[in-house]
């Protein structure tokens, strides 16, 4: 078992994207769950839920309402501590005992709302929490590196495709799908190893998903491994690169997009179709 | 209303014509040329008098920045009037109980002066710093709002200065106090309290408006799960907030006792609403996310300005109570549709 703090002085942080080649043959997760259970008081959400997420793909859970899929997300970001199972990143055991703890092991988390500030600008959403401090000695007594948070905030968003007047303008001012862009350029800003994502469009217009579903896209080319939870199965059809259905508890099917069809998935996600 | 475009080539000055602060700073200005003209011998404008107004607005505008940034928490201290009373309570007491015996304090002697000023000065401070810890512990602990926390403690603040005093105020305050710092003036000019609040202020608009500690306070004001997601100790935040304003209630309350050489048991009654109104005035928000220590300082110097240039013009001072009033119900409109319409 390892502590942020161990686990963080034992690797030297890679930067996104680049650095890892995905090795050829027995690939190694970047995140890992192994029989995870989950219980709130008598109630057993989760039932022992084993996933593998890799770097570079988008894994997709789906499944009905009250199936257990937040709950499980909210185990890998460090929400809820798991009753049971083990979680790994790269292979190595970790305990997660907040989302400061997830953040610490690279795992980043897209909220569906309550996820920026409205009144603060762009760049110091996408730094909240872990702001940069101006070089020499004014970062010495506390001053922030404004240019420099809002430069890279430039950058990641106009690299994902956001095109926002003013990366100094407040968030409230920022339609659903740009703010929500705001809030996945975050998550690739931090995320070493995986992003995380419930939901993400569901408040969303057509044309504003698209815009989203493109972010996830260049986060998953940027070797991250997503984990996506949504309700729009064709969207997720056309996305992921693996579909995890889950049932009451329990990843009861891994499919691969190419093979099945929207009715099939519908069909196992309602356990009409034996799996 | 998308026509800020700040990344392309906007200069500063648009983006200022944007913020209320600007344009109560217009009004001050307009406020200072008007009294300044029709002033009976053009008797406002004087670089005393300017002073004068700067002293005046001194103990406000410390009560105003702290309530700037509790503000932008979206946080309230109603008790900094009781806060002040309590710290210049225990700061007369200690003063007078150390500078020298009973008997030599009671004929002006005070051989132990510079202990008896030192051990006062922490006494305010450390007094002012722990009823604001109370304020943020009883908001963070018992997840009350600070509304209603502070107008508690408010009441319960002056029972204990009450108490203490059994109602008469600390008599027998040395001097020297006044003589050489509150009336002092620098270069025979500069008052030193308006110095002092200077510095304060300018600190903590840095701190506000460079620091990770401003944005933090303002994430909060914006959205507590946001914040709280973001890895920002929410709680321990609100302490330190509550804890800052109860320091500046000590600054203030020592200014208060050095100024008029007594403390002032009944005078702190709308300090706290003073200094909502200043900071509103200057563009802070009711609403939180939004604070201005700039706007602040403009905000506290209005109603000093306008009570001095009515009493200047022979007018009644009351008016400025109107007046004030009706300057917050403007900067709180401002505000209101700020919130609407921004960008
Ligand atoms: N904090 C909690 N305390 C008690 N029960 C909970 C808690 N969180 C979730 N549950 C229960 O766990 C079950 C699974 O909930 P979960 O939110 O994980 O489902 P879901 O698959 O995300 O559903 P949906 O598609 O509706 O979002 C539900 O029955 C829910 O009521
Ligand atoms: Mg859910």
């Amino acid at each position: 078992m390892h502590s942020p703090q161990q686990y963080l002085a034992a690797q030297a942080a890679p930067a996104n994207g680049g650095a890892h080649l995905p090795s050829v043959g027995r690939r190694e997760p970047a995140l890992q769950a192994i029989g995870i259970t989950k219980n709130f008081g008598s109630l057993e959400v989760l039932k022992g839920v084993s996933m593998e997420l890799y770097r570079g793909e988008i894994t997709a859970v789906v499944g009905d309402n009250g199936a257990g899929k937040s709950t499980f997300m909210k185990v890998l970001s460090g929400e809820h501590a798991p009753t049971g199972g083990q979680l790994c990143v790269n292979g190595k055991e970790v305990l997660l005992r907040s989302t400061q703890d997830a953040q610490t092991f690279g795992i980043e988390t897209v909220y569906q709302d309550l996820a920026l500030a409205p009144d603060l600008s762009v760049a110091e959403n996408v730094f909240l929490g872990r702001e940069l401090k101006a070089p020499g000695w004014r970062g010495r007594i506390g001053m922030l590196d404004r240019p420099q948070m809002l430069a890279e905030s430039t950058r990641i968003l106009t690299e994902l495709g956001a095109k926002l007047k003013s990366y100094r303008a407040t968030t409230q001012s920022l339609s659903g799908g740009q703010r929500q862009g705001v809030a996945i350029a975050r998550a690739i800003k931090w995320a070493r190893h995986a992003i995380l994502m419930d939901e993400p469009t569901a408040a969303l217009g057509t044309r504003q998903r698209d815009m989203v579903y493109e972010a996830i896209r260049a986060a998953a080319q940027r070797n991250l491994a997503v984990l996506l939870i949504s309700h729009d199965l064709p969207q997720v059809l056309a996305l992921a690169d693996r579909i995890v259905v889950m049932r009451q508890g329990v990843a009861i099917a891994n499919l691969v997009p190419a093979e099945v069809t929207v009715r099939d998935v519908v069909d196992v996600m309602l356990g009409a179709k034996p799996t | 209303m998308n026509k800020l475009a700040y990344d392309d080539g906007s200069t500063w000055f648009y983006r200022l014509r944007e913020t209320t602060a600007f344009w109560m700073f217009l009004i001050l200005l307009g406020l200072v040329a008007l009294f300044s003209l029709i002033s009976p011998h053009h008797a406002f404008l004087s670089v005393n008098n300017f002073f004068n107004i700067a002293l005046n607005a001194s103990q406000l505008v410390l009560l105003a920045v702290g309530m700037t940034f509790l503000l932008g928490a979206k946080e309230f201290d109603l008790s900094v009037g009781s806060n002040i009373v309590l710290a210049s309570i225990l700061a007369a007491k200690t003063i007078t109980a150390l500078a020298g015996t009973p008997d030599e304090v009671a004929v002006g002697d005070y051989p132990h002066l510079g202990l008896a000023v030192a051990v006062g000065v922490v006494v305010a401070l450390g007094s002012g710093a722990l009823f604001g810890l109370v304020n943020g512990l009883l908001v963070t602990t018992l997840r009350l709002s600070s509304f209603l926390v502070t107008l508690a403690t408010t009441a319960i603040g002056l029972g204990m200065a009450l108490v203490l005093t059994h109602g008469a105020n600390v008599p027998d305050i040395p001097r020297a106090l006044q003589t050489d710092f509150a009336t002092y003036r620098l270069f025979d000019l500069v008052p030193l309290p308006v110095l002092l609040s200077l510095a304060l202020v300018m600190l903590l608009w840095f701190v506000l408006a460079q620091t990770r500690f401003g944005v933090h306070t303002l994430a909060l004001g914006s959205s507590v799960d946001a914040a709280r997601r973001a890895g920002i100790n929410h709680k321990l935040h609100l302490l330190k907030l509550f804890a800052l304003m109860g320091v500046l209630c000590g600054v203030a309350a020592l200014l208060d006792i050095s100024r008029f050489a007594t403390t002032n048991i009944g005078g702190h009654q709308t300090d706290n609403l003073q200094a909502v109104a200043a900071a509103v005035i200057g563009g802070t928000s009711l609403f939180g996310g939004m604070a201005s220590v700039q706007g602040t300082l403009v905000g506290s110097l209005i109603p000093v300005v306008l009570g001095t240039g009515l009493v200047i013009m022979g007018l009644d001072s009351f008016y400025q109570l109107i007046l004030v009033g009706l300057i917050v119900i403007a900067a709180v409109y401002i505000d209101q549709r700020n919130r609407q319409t921004r960008f």
